[in-house]
């Protein structure tokens, strides 16, 4: 997935996994991201945390009630159209990662400069990482 | 900007302690669910309405229902309470009835048919629509080429099959919810529209269905359904409901607080 233009994610290209039940698409499927993440609505382990994601009822992040959910006529492509738009404004509210909701809100430039580290290193052009 | 370590410490003790409730609820539901699989089936064989008797032994106000009941519907097809019953009893039961009315069948087909564009027009994505209308369709046209009643249940009892069925009802529900929008506005409970209600507690599975669903795939299909109520209620008779409001109807179905059940008169 290519970082949205315009946002600090810009350049970007993050690898993600989209996960299918058994009974898809009558329940969603789950999406990762394979690489290393900076964002308030996906958890340290990759795991991206949108309303669109979960049906209504499985409610771990208590999402606004007009958000989008689940329903088996939605489509992947709905997904990832929710997922670039979520890089692009993420919802400080649900924070599957708190340090990142905290630092979006309240240090925006500090935020802005961790992202583009994420992106470097998307892009492998991170010179201080050894690994 | 100095952070108190403590609150820090908190917040991450809140934040885990959080995750692994919410986690081993999920596990706990999906356990009930499980245990509720393996043990009713989705669609079951017909069976003599005074089995419920077993379920209320200990329970005269619903001993003496069953009775009264058993007069004019002395049988019983259960289905599994996991939140699709209405669909699943209501399609189930119309189908079965479609198995010997050519004319209803064809009506039922004409409908099927034009409610594919009506749903796309409404916004519904068409390329993920036809999977589940194609679906709904074959189940249609097998019961006009080659009518069987145990081809049905074999259907209505295959999971994949019969969910398909119910996503498609769903779907004709949450049509009729938004074609008539003005009307149903009045009914949906909480600050909601009523294409947010659709998105929901209608379109998703597993959501139980109350009046307004019922209205709405009764009215949108014209077809009359018997709703018969057994419940604490003091009365020594049970109370019944027809839906839409005036029509007569093809088929009944028993309620039972939160579960619907398909009966028969004869």
């Amino acid at each position: 997935m290519s970082g949205p233009e315009g946002t600090c994610f810009e350049g970007g290209v993050f690898p993600a996994k989209i996960i299918f039940p058994t009974d898809y698409p009558l329940t969603p499927p789950k999406m990762k991201f394979t690489c290393e993440m900076f964002h308030p609505n996906i958890y340290s382990d990759g795991r991206v945390c949108i309303s669109i994601l979960h049906a209504p009822g499985d409610d771990p992040m208590g999402y606004e009630s007009s958000a989008e959910r689940w329903s088996p006529v939605q489509s992947v492509e709905k997904i990832l159209l929710s997922v670039v738009s979520m890089l692009a404004e993420p919802n400080a509210e649900s924070g599957a990662n708190v340090d990142a909701s905290k630092m979006w809100r309240d240090e925006r430039e500090l935020f802005n400069r961790r992202a583009k580290e994420i992106v470097k290193k998307s892009l492998g052009l991170d010179k201080t990482d050894t690994s | 900007m100095a952070e108190n370590p403590d609150n820090k410490i908190d917040e991450e003790i809140e934040r885990l302690t959080g995750m692994v409730r919410d986690e081993a609820i999920l596990a706990q539901q999906d356990r009930i669910q499980k245990e509720v699989e393996d043990s009713n089936a989705l669609v079951s064989e017909r069976l003599p309405l005074l089995i419920l008797k077993e379920e209320y032994q200990s329970d005269p106000i619903y001993s003496k229902k069953i009775e009264d009941m058993n007069a004019s519907f002395p049988y019983i097809r259960k289905t599994r309470g996991d939140g699709n019953c209405f669909f699943r009893a209501f399609g189930f039961a119309y189908m079965e009835k479609l198995l010997s009315d050519k004319a209803e069948l064809h009506r039922f087909k004409e409908i099927i048919e034009k409610s594919k564009d009506t749903l796309i027009s409404l916004g519904c994505p068409s390329f993920t629509l036809m999977d589940f209308h194609d679906t709904f369709m074959e189940v249609v046209n097998q019961l006009e080429e080659k009518p069987s009643l145990s081809e049905l249940v074999a259907t209505y009892c295959d999971q994949g099959m019969s969910d398909y069925l119910v996503v498609y009802l769903r779907l004709l529900t949450s049509l009729e919810l938004q074609k008539e929008a003005e009307f149903y506005q009045n009914f949906v409970e909480g600050n909601r529209t009523v294409k947010e209600f659709c998105s929901q507690e209608v379109e998703p599975m597993y959501k139980e269905s109350d009046h307004i669903h019922i209205i709405a795939l009764t009215s949108y299909l014209g077809v009359g359904v018997r709703v018969v109520y057994l419940d604490r209620g003091e009365n020594q008779k049970v109370n019944h409901h027809d839906f839409p409001e005036g029509m007569p109807p093809q088929i009944a179905l028993l309620y039972r607080p939160g579960h619907y059940d398909v009966l028969y008169g004869d």
